[in-house]
Formats: C-alpha cells, structure tokens, sequence
C-alpha cells in the first residue's frame, strides 16, 4: 500500500503525530463529518503545537475545507471533539483566524476596512484601529492601497488584504484555507515566502491547506495526507528541513526527497486523475 | 474631452428646442380649451407662482411626498432585509407582497377613503403604498444575493446579528434598494396626485382640479410641467445616491 521508505529515514505516520512546540494549540479528536447522507471524514485525530504548521493535502473534494470550517468553529463536528486553547470549540472564536480560498473580502470595503473588520468587530476603538492597521498594511505589503476596492487590485493583492485582515486580530491559530490556490504561479511562490517571512517575525499555530505538494513540504513542520472515501489522515510525514525557509530550500536535495515522498503517498492508491500534478 | 460633451449634448438641445417649437406652434393653432401655447404656460407659471398659491401648494403636497416615501423607505428597506434573512417569513410574506405590488394602487383609495376619511394620513397611506413595494421588493431581491462565503467570513468573524447587518447586509443591499427608490419616486408622485384628486383636496393636485374646473388649461400646463420636472430632477437625484452607493462596484 505505501511506497517503499526512501534511503534516508523518514519519521512514519504513528510516530510523526507529534506537535512541535511546547504545548499543543489545537486537539483534534475522532472528528468525523457527514453532510446528511454523505460522510466527508472519520476519525480525524490532529495536534498542533503552539509554533507548528501542519500542511494538509489531499485531492479535491476530500473534506480539507470541510475540516478547517470545523476547526474555526462554523460547522459543528458529527463525531469527535476539537479543542483550541483548551476551550472546546462550538463555535468561532477570538484567537482563531481563517484566510479564505476566495478571499473573503468585502467588495464594498477599501482594502483598509476590510483589514480593519475584525479588529472593529473585536471592539476596537477607532484609535487602536487607526494604530494597528496601517501596521498590518505595511507588513503584507498593501501600503498606498489603503483607499482602493477589492475590484482594483490583483487577486495576489486581495489575498495579502485577507491574510492581513486575519493578522489584524492577533490570533494565535492561524487557519488557511488554499490560500493561493487563486493566483497565479508566480505570485504565488512571492506569497508563499512572504508568508514564512511573516510567520518566522510572529510564530503561532497555523493549519495549512493546500493541494501543492510542494506548498505543503515548503510550509509545514508536518504533512498531513487526507485520502479516501470517506477521507481519513493516511499518513503524516514529518519535514524536518530547517527554518527559516527560503527560496533555497526549494534546492535543497532533502526537500527534493520529502516531496517525492508525499507525491508517492498520495499517488499510491492511483487516484492520480483527480489529482492536480505540480511540476 | 470637450467637443464629445458637445456633440452629446447637441441632439439632446436640438429635440428640446423642437419639442418647445412645436408645442408653441400647436398650441396657438388649438382650442385654448384643450391646449394652449408653451409662452402661454410659462406666463401662467409666472403668473400663479407670483400669487404666493403655486407655493403653498408646492409646499403641501411636497410634505405629502416626503413623509409617504420616507415612510416607505423606513418600512420597505429593514422589511426587505428582514425578509430575505428570514427565510420562512419570506414564504409566508411573499405571496401578500406579489399581489399587493402588481395591484393598481388607484384601486384602493376609495377603500382607504371609507376606512380613514379625508385626513392627511390617508394620503400618506396612499403615498406609502405607491412607493413602498418596489422599495421592498428591490431590498429583499437584493439582499438574497448576498454570498454565502460572505456571511461565512462574518461568522469565522464573530460577527454579531446587528454587526452583520451593519457591516454586510445594509451597506451590499444599498445599491439594490436605491434602485427600488428610482422606481418608486415615479410611482409616488402619481399616489400623490391621485390623494390629492380622490381624497380631500389639496397641493398640486388641487390646483389641477380648480384650473380645470375654471377652464384654465394654462394653469393645468403649468402645474403638470412642474410635476413632470420635480420627477425628472428626483430621478437624477436617485441616480446620483444609487451611482455613490454602488461606487464599489467593478
Ligand atoms: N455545505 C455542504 N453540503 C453538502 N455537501 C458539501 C458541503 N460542503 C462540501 N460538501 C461536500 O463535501 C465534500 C468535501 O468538500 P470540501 O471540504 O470542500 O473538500 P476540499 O476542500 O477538500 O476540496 C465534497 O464532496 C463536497 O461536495
Ligand atoms: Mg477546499
């Protein structure tokens, strides 16, 4: 079933299920999740640690979004229970944040409301908001922007937008949703590391979502491989390239090695039609 | 930039001074019992605004106007909000609404006559149910689309009811509902005017009634222009708050 371990010893999927970092963030437990009739997951068992990211990949249609809607809080489970800072999750809360597939971004909102949203919503007062946000602005890169529509600016642009309106509320889990999957490939490898650059100045637990599986080798501390019907962590895979991570490690023959290691996992079951192929 | 607006402007000059030319020409060779010339109505305008009573009835039925409509649009936008959030309300409503939208108001007065008499409530009523269904109609059809994920990030948000009608639902619908005004300002005047003709008799429409009852076909010009105008420029004004509304429209 599983493609032979390559030369270099690769943690295995029992023993890589281990959170970095000092405490686990969020616990996931036995979490299964049906759409009426149709069962999306079972027994989903995740941690991740309070500097982890955990990278998700699987096919299309597999329950990623599912899962991380289940994680923020927005479905609730059929099975199983999830807990985030030692608060059982039922619904949204304060310290989680989502970046979204499709942005999310309010179209009547200028780039700074909308980077403002949550904060506004948390009760900030205008004050603290006319501190914090030209900050978050500056950070993603969106400064001279702050006036314009969604509408004006490129998809690379609205995701930066989303990714900073999520910073905005200072979270400490971070959960993204396919972020890139929007924009284009080169955009989208400037995102991917300026994503790391940001996490590396504030680390926190972060949930990544991705079909790329080099996306997920480049930003996970783990891989976490969804597969089946219904989908079920087939294997975890522990990436133990160093950080910070750069445009480098795309060269290093350890990160070569990793993700030819997940293409294997994934492609086992010889679902490949389904599956898209990065080069 | 400028010889464009020029050349925009032109055929539109051009059919206005036709039009002028030849209701002039037309009404001085028609009956003055049916029509009368476009001098002649100016100088009746003059003349009834001079008399201080194209003011005061001005100013009457515009009171009428603005209270039914404002009515309307109080009503008509957090009705429609309310509905397109509540989805079974919206079953149950929806039908009332239909109906009520495709009846010709006019039908109704005289129902509302032997219900409330010849108050200025009335009126008001009359003005209100013109105005308020495409008001209505236009909030819940737009609020409807609002997307899905939309409200999704709100609640990933912890937004609350009030939050999401504030931050999401009331600024997106805007455009929708402005849009609702544009058509209701039309519908309105006409509610005006027919309170004023069938209930008690005041405003505008009083001074048709008595303009047409003295055979003063220049004043009834003369005031049906000044309805027509104030529509116009409502319009434009419409346009102008729903183009502002929607700026963030690609
Ligand atoms: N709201 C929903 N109601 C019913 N089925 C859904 C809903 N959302 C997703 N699904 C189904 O659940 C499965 C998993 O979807 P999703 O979590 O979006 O997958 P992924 O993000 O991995 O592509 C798909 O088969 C999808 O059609
Ligand atoms: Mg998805």
């Amino acid at each position: 079933m599983n493609v032979a371990a390559p030369t270099t010893s690769i943690a295995r999927a029992k023993t890589a299920g281990r959170p970095v970092g000092a405490k686990a963030r969020i616990r996931v437990k036995g979490l299964g999740k049906r759409y009426g009739t149709l069962e999306v997951f079972r027994n989903i068992d995740l941690e991740v640690g309070d500097r982890e990211i955990v990278a998700i990949v699987g096919p299309s249609g597999c329950g990623k979004t599912t899962l991380l809607r289940c994680i923020d809080g927005l479905l609730p489970a059929s099975e199983g229970e999830i807990w985030v800072n030692d608060q059982r999750i039922t619904q949204p809360i304060a310290s989680v944040a989502m970046v979204f597939q499709h942005f999310g971004l309010f179209p009547w909102k200028t780039v700074y409301a909308n980077i403002a949203y949550g904060l506004k919503l948390a009760g900030a007062t205008t004050a603290e908001i006319a501190e914090r946000v030209p900050r978050f602005i500056a950070m993603v890169g969106l400064s001279g922007f702050e006036h314009a529509y969604p509408y004006q600016i490129s998809g690379g642009m609205q995701q930066r937008c989303g990714l900073a309106r999520a910073l905005a509320v200072e979270p400490n889990v971070l959960l993204m949703d396919e972020p890139f999957a929007a924009v284009d490939a080169q955009t989208r490898e400037i995102l991917q590391f300026e994503l790391l650059r940001i996490w590396e100045s504030r680390p926190t637990a972060m949930v990544f979502v991705t079909h790329s599986i080099e996306e997920a080798v480049l930003m996970g501390d783990r891989v976490v491989v969804l597969k089946g019907r219904p989908s079920g962590i087939h294997e975890t895979i522990t990436v133990d390239l160093p950080r910070p991570r750069s445009r480098g490690t795309l060269r290093e023959p350890r990160f070569a090695e990793l993700r030819e290691r997940v293409w294997g996992i994934l492609m086992s079951e010889a679902r490949a039609a389904e599956f898209h192929l990065e080069k | 930039m400028r010889r464009e607006s020029i050349h925009r402007l032109l055929p539109f000059v051009l059919s206005l001074a036709a039009g002028m030319a030849l209701w002039e020409i037309v009404g001085r060779h028609t009956s003055a019992a049916f029509m009368v010339p476009l001098s002649e109505t100016i100088h009746r305008f003059w003349q009834l605004a001079a008399s201080g009573q194209l003011g005061t009835q001005f100013l009457d039925s515009a009171t009428l106007f603005a209270t039914g409509f404002a009515l309307a649009l109080l009503v008509g936008m957090p009705a429609g909000l309310l509905l397109a959030r509540v989805q079974s309300l919206r079953v149950a409503i929806e039908p009332y609404i239909m109906i009520l939208y495709a009846t010709p108001m006019v039908a109704l007065i005289p129902f509302i006559l032997s219900l409330m008499g010849f108050g200025f409530a009335p009126k008001v009523l009359v003005v209100f149910l013109f105005a308020v269904f495409p008001i209505l109609y236009n909030t819940i059809e737009g609020a409807r689309s609002i997307k899905p994920e939309l409200i999704e990030v709100a609640r990933s948000y912890r937004s609350r009811e009030w939050a999401l009608w504030r931050e999401v639902m009331v600024p997106y619908t805007l455009p929708f509902t402005m849009t609702g005004v544009r058509q209701a300002i039309g519908r309105a005047l006409v509610g005006m005017v027919a309170a004023e003709f069938f209930l008690s008799s005041t405003g505008l429409g009083q001074l048709i009634m008595t303009a047409t009852q003295n055979f003063d076909t220049g004043g009834v010009f003369a005031i049906i222009l000044v309805i027509g105008l104030i529509g116009v420029g409502l319009m434009r004004f419409g346009l102008y708050i729903e183009t502002y509304f929607a700026r963030w429209r690609d």
